[in-house]
């Protein structure tokens, strides 16, 4: 152990210029360590340059492939580069994209043509084979989100070169819009797994990705099959924090920051070189009640629900909280979604829900209240001021919080402990009504007994009506029986509030033509970078 | 000692003025001055906090939301208000005494387990000590932060486990200076003579030894409460702070974040009363630290 | 040496060993259910069966256990439940970030901490000595998130000069390159100014001053080289520590190194992420330790490895 090995004493000056030498080296190296790896990644400066678009995402965009993958925002860019049949275009209707054709000729079958020479961006022609493939790729993944939205997947039967049939074994009225999630790749690249790579028919190609950090390059594909979009590069920046993406868009930066708060909305608001867009939104957040309680606990009557919304100052909330970037619900589903009903409002009233309280035996309620942060914008600021409205009638409140990975969807499915209010934000991807009514007040019985029901929701009579809307096939007496199913739904007084933030996108000035959609995207090919 | 030995008559070359120039003496005043502003500091943070209950204050949890991020100074909000229109003095004072509570806990768990690690390590030797040693170097290299931000969410975020959390993330440092300290005095006579008259090693470890190192061992602890106080707000501004509705330092400026551009106050403020605080206990120790080793020059820590 | 090295090289193992298997088991303790975090809010029970099938988390704790060993030693860390792909890859991708900070950090440091240190301890005990004291003390005692807050308002909100997030171009690197600096200065130069004190008082350096050597000399080349090696392990220490410890300037800034990549994994319960971080991070900070302990014969010919302890 105390042994050291023979070593040769080195003259003094010798053993100076190693000391030296390591320093230097030792300096050197570790600097040239660290940062080499990244003298690639960096330009010189941070600003965007003249014909460069910069988006900042607030969510990482892991691929630009969505069969695990589909948020708001990672919906723009991944169309920039590859599309799908339709797409949902304004007035939530669906546009056609790859197909030129799209029709139900039968309750269950569809007739689709393909658009004449359309290419990939190297130059491969588009098949039907290539959709028969991506429908089944999206089947075959596990814990797809796109995959959710289906009732079920179609067939495809080729019928020609450019045609084929769509069949569903029930009528699936919807079957053009939601087809618009299919995003079509070549057969041959195509694997049941997020593509990292690989090519599409959009209008731009990837040059430069770094999925790891989420930052991505695109280039305008030259010889695109549609109409030439105006900006040539597009980069892509995931910014987690807010504050930083405001910071950036202000300094320029950053051109399009997308889903902002609503306290940066009004920090950006009226700032030179920054531009607010806004549209009404199809994202439905909730104070949703526990549909679990027992019958004679307070909250398994509707008279108590409903006496406790009067306590709620939904007006306060909407301009105070949420600074006016919100409406307060006025059906069971957000207005802009195709099918939505006007069903009532929620009213303030503190006297009345004391008074109401009092009647029914409910006053000295106490009421928990749980949501996991980040659930909406603002949602521990509304919690709090809900608790303090709340304790304004006679309710005690306690709030719990998770934290995003934690296990609120076991206590949600009434595995994990008691609660009475849920915070909880339900998005409308495919625009209609009736995909949202479906997922939160069509449990049944035995989706309760998996603790699948929407927070314990089950109502047969109501549950019954939304599938026959669903599977009807003649659009007006769908809507008719979605809207009397709405009405109903209403009366059983599921929240104790409920709002439809607008979907909010603001944009440096050089930027024109974002034609901001109420699912949250926009078209990329219609963007214009100004001076 | 010489200075008594002098007759006062006899005339000398050394002034008062070149005493009070002395190395010394500039030692000791600098360990003076640090003390008092550490003590300064501290109390100006300290006792309000303490006192938070008997001020004249608005509740800190009563909103008003037509009074939202008031600057400060206005409508008799010292601080102003925050995004909810609660007075964000009321607030910093109340979740003071939370973060502080914590802090203070904290020091006192990691104090115990590192002077028993320590000592234990540093008299015993053997697989004792490798032990211990191993642990420390390892904790060296664990991310730490990561691994406190994953036991909050095994444990729940409760006051009670993240004490513990930061108790844990500092008892190492307690017992290294421990061992060190008793590796020392382990060899001093009075060990020899104890062990002698037949007392065991764990009565001389605790009887003996243990209260000869705590005097310098404490030394460190004014340190460690600062460090606790700042791990506890990098906690709550990461997510994993004491449950609301506590409002903690670090929750106060983690949800002040987003209003950096148009509500400076909700940040700046909450975070220079930290600082503040921060500042104090480390100069305070600091001082302490100084005065002892200028008192004894001999014993080096 | 050699003996020495081969020792040290299994202690090293043995620590990131134990280290990975405590998070291994810790993780799966913690609540939270990585396929709900993967599945989203509209998924069913079937649909989290089917994904926990997938990630073979229905099998026992310590099969999964022998598997994740298994793989271990074939260098497989497993796929990212988020990002999809080699858990591994994800943390070596983001890895260059953080090492370029804490690198500029730790350069930024010395470059400013060494020569305060030199001239706090050729000054001890004097007024502005003790102002400059006091200023560091005050830098280590301020939270590095409302450091990194504070200087994001003036220099990217107030005077926007720099980036306020990421990493697009060098100058992205400054913000948070001098708020993990701030933090480190007092210890560094605290430590160099002990060092210092003490060498410059020592007789070697009367006998080189009674020769002529000027005072430049006996500052920097005689009682700073003498002062090497308590200052190398210091800041190997302190970069070691800050492979680990950025996390929260990097979520402060954006900075997309493995600090911010970890919040993420926490918060989507990515088990195989989380292990892949601090596997690399642990080695990488042992291995640093590790080089500076082998520097030491190099800084200081009198030291022999092996010999201590």
């Amino acid at each position: 152990m105390t042994r050291t090995p023979p070593r040769t004493t080195p003259t003094p000056p010798h053993e100076t210029l190693t000391r030296r030498t390591l320093l230097r080296w030792g300096a050197a190296g570790g600097a040239g360590l660290g940062l080499a790896p990244l003298a690639a990644c960096a330009g010189p400066t941070g600003a965007p340059g003249p014909g460069t678009l910069t988006l900042g995402l607030n969510r990482s965009l892991v691929s630009l492939d969505n069969k695990l993958n589909q948020f708001d925002a990672a919906v723009t860019v991944q169309r920039a580069v590859r599309q799908a049949l339709t797409a949902i275009g304004p007035g939530m209707k669906p546009t056609p994209v790859l197909a030129d054709r799209f029709e139900m000729t039968a309750p269950t079958t569809w007739s689709v043509r393909l658009r004449e020479g359309i290419r990939y961006s190297d130059g491969r022609p588009v098949t039907v084979e290539d959709v028969a493939t991506a429908v089944r790729m999206y089947g075959e993944v596990a814990g797809s989100f796109v995959l959710g939205l289906f009732p079920e997947l179609p067939s495809v039967e080729a019928t020609g070169a450019r045609t084929f049939l769509l069949h569903t074994r029930q009528p699936v009225p919807v079957l053009d819009r939601l087809m618009a999630n299919i995003l079509i790749t070549p057969a041959k690249d195509n694997r049941p797994e997020e593509l990292r790579s690989g090519v599409g028919t959009g209008p731009y190609r990837v040059v430069g990705a770094n999925s790891g950090a989420g930052e991505y390059t695109l280039a305008r594909v030259p010889r695109y099959w549609g109409g030439r979009p105006a900006v040539e590069r597009v980069r892509v920046r995931f910014v987690p924090e807010e504050s930083s993406r405001v910071v950036a868009l202000r300094s320029g930066e950053l051109d399009v920051i997308d889903t902002i708060t609503p306290d940066s909305a009004e920090q950006l608001t009226g700032l030179p070189g920054v531009h607010l867009e806004q549209t009404s939104g199809v994202r439905l957040c909730q104070l949703f009640y526990n549909f679990r309680k027992p019958r004679d606990h307070p909250l398994a009557d509707a008279r108590v629900r409903r006496a406790l919304t009067y306590a709620i100052d939904g007006e306060s909330l909407v301009r105070d909280v949420l600074t006016g970037s919100a409406e307060q619900a006025a059906g069971v589903v957000p207005l802009s979604l195709q099918g939505a009903e006007r069903t009532g409002s929620f009213v303030h009233d503190p006297a009345r829900a004391r008074q109401s309280l009092k009647s029914l035996g409910a006053d000295g309620l106490r009421i928990r209240i749980m949501w996991e942060s980040g659930e909406f914008a603002a949602d521990t600021s509304v919690m709090e001021a809900v608790a303090e409205m709340l304790k304004d009638v006679g309710v005690r409140t306690s709030l719990l919080q998770f934290e995003p990975g934690g296990d609120i969807l076991k206590w949600r499915q009434g595995k994990g402990g008691d609660w009475d209010v849920i915070g909880n934000g339900f998005p409308g991807p495919t625009g209609q009504a009736v995909t949202m009514l479906q997922a939160m007040y069509a449990g049944t019985a035995e989706d309760e007994r998996t603790g699948d029901a929407f927070m314990g929701y089950v109502d047969p009579a109501i549950a019954r009506r939304i599938s026959d809307a669903a599977t009807e096939a003649d659009p007006a007496a769908r809507d008719r029986e979605l809207a009397a199913a709405q009405h109903a739904v209403w009366d059983t007084w599921p929240c104790l509030w409920a709002f439809v933030p607008k979907t909010l996108l603001a944009r440096r000035t050089r930027v024109e033509g974002i034609g901001l959609l109420p699912v949250n995207s926009y078209d990329l090919t219609a963007v214009r970078l100004e001076g | 000692m010489t200075t008594t030995l002098a007759p006062p008559e006899r005339p000398s070359a050394v002034s008062e003025r070149h005493l009070a120039r002395s190395s010394a003496a500039r030692q000791r005043r600098g360990a003076r001055v640090k003390l008092w502003a550490g003590a300064f500091c501290t109390a100006l943070v300290a006792l309000p906090v303490a006192l938070a209950g008997l001020l004249p204050l608005a509740d800190p949890n009563t909103q008003d939301l037509s009074r939202r991020r008031l600057p400060p100074l206005t409508d008799g909000h010292l601080f102003g208000t925050d995004q909810l229109g609660r007075d964000l003095l009321s607030r910093l004072l109340h979740g003071g005494q939370v973060s502080l509570t914590v802090g203070v806990l904290a020091v006192v768990v990691s104090g115990l387990i590192g002077i028993a690690a320590g000592s234990a390590a540093g008299y015993f030797g053997g697989w004792i000590d490798t032990v211990v040693s191993r642990l420390l170097e390892a904790q060296l290299a664990l991310p730490l932060l990561m691994m406190l931000l994953l036991v909050v969410a095994l444990f729940g975020p409760s006051v009670t486990v993240i004490t513990c959390v930061i108790a844990v993330a500092q008892w190492p440092e307690v017992a290294r200076l421990t061992r060190s300290l008793v590796l020392v005095e382990r060899e001093k006579p009075y060990v020899a003579a104890a062990r002698l008259l037949g007392l065991r090693g764990w009565s001389v470890l605790a009887r003996h030894i243990v209260p000869n190192v705590l005097r310098p061992a404490s030394l460190v602890v004014l340190l460690l409460l600062a460090q606790a106080v700042l791990l506890e707000s990098a906690l709550s501004f990461l997510g994993a702070g004491p449950q609301r509705p506590f409002a903690t330092w670090g929750r106060i400026i983690s949800d002040g974040q987003d209003y950096i551009t148009t509500s400076w106050w909700l940040v700046t403020l909450p975070g220079l009363v930290i600082a503040l605080l921060v500042v104090g206990v480390n100069l305070l120790g600091d001082g302490l630290r100084d005065r002892v080793r200028t008192h004894k020059p001999a014993k080096g820590v | 040496m050699s003996r020495y090295l081969a020792r040290r090289l299994g202690q090293s193992l043995l620590t990131v060993f134990l280290t990975v298997s405590t998070v291994f088991v810790l993780v799966r303790l913690a609540p939270g259910d990585p396929a709900a975090a993967y599945a989203g809010p509209t998924a069913t029970s079937a649909d989290l069966a089917r994904i926990r099938e997938e990630f073979g988390l229905g099998e026992p704790l310590i099969t999964q256990y022998g598997i994740f060993l298994r793989d271990l030693l074939t260098g497989d860390l497993g796929t990212s439940y988020s990002f999809h792909s080699s858990a591994l890859d994800v943390v070596l991708e983001r890895m260059p970030y953080t090492i370029t900070l804490s690198v500029a950090a730790i350069a930024v440091t010395v470059a400013v901490a060494v020569p305060l240190g030199v001239w706090m301890a050729r000054r001890a005990d004097t007024k502005r000595e003790l102002g400059a004291n006091v200023l560091t003390i005050a830098g280590q005692s301020m939270p590095d998130f409302w450091t990194g807050v504070m200087l994001l308002t003036v220099f990217a909100v107030l005077l926007p000069v720099l980036p306020a997030s990421g990493f697009t171009s060098w100058s992205g690197l400054i913000l948070p390159t001098v708020t993990v600096a701030i933090l480190q200065l007092a210890l560094v130069s605290r430590l160099v100014r002990r060092e210092m004190t003490t060498a410059l008082a020592s007789p070697y350096i009367t006998v080189a001053r009674s020769r002529g050597v000027s005072e430049r000399a006996l500052t920097w080349r005689y009682a700073l080289a003498n002062s090497a090696v308590p200052l190398v392990t210091a800041v190997g220490t302190r970069f070691a520590a800050l492979l680990n410890g950025v996390v929260v300037v990097e979520v402060v800034f954006g900075w997309p190194g493995v600090g911010s990549l970890v919040v993420r994994a926490l918060e989507t319960r990515d088990y195989p992420l989380i292990q892949a971080t601090v596997l690399v991070t642990a080695t990488l900070a042992i291995l640093v330790q590790l080089l500076v302990d082998l520097a030491y014969p190099l800084l200081d010919p009198r030291v022999r490895l092996g010999k201590a302890a």
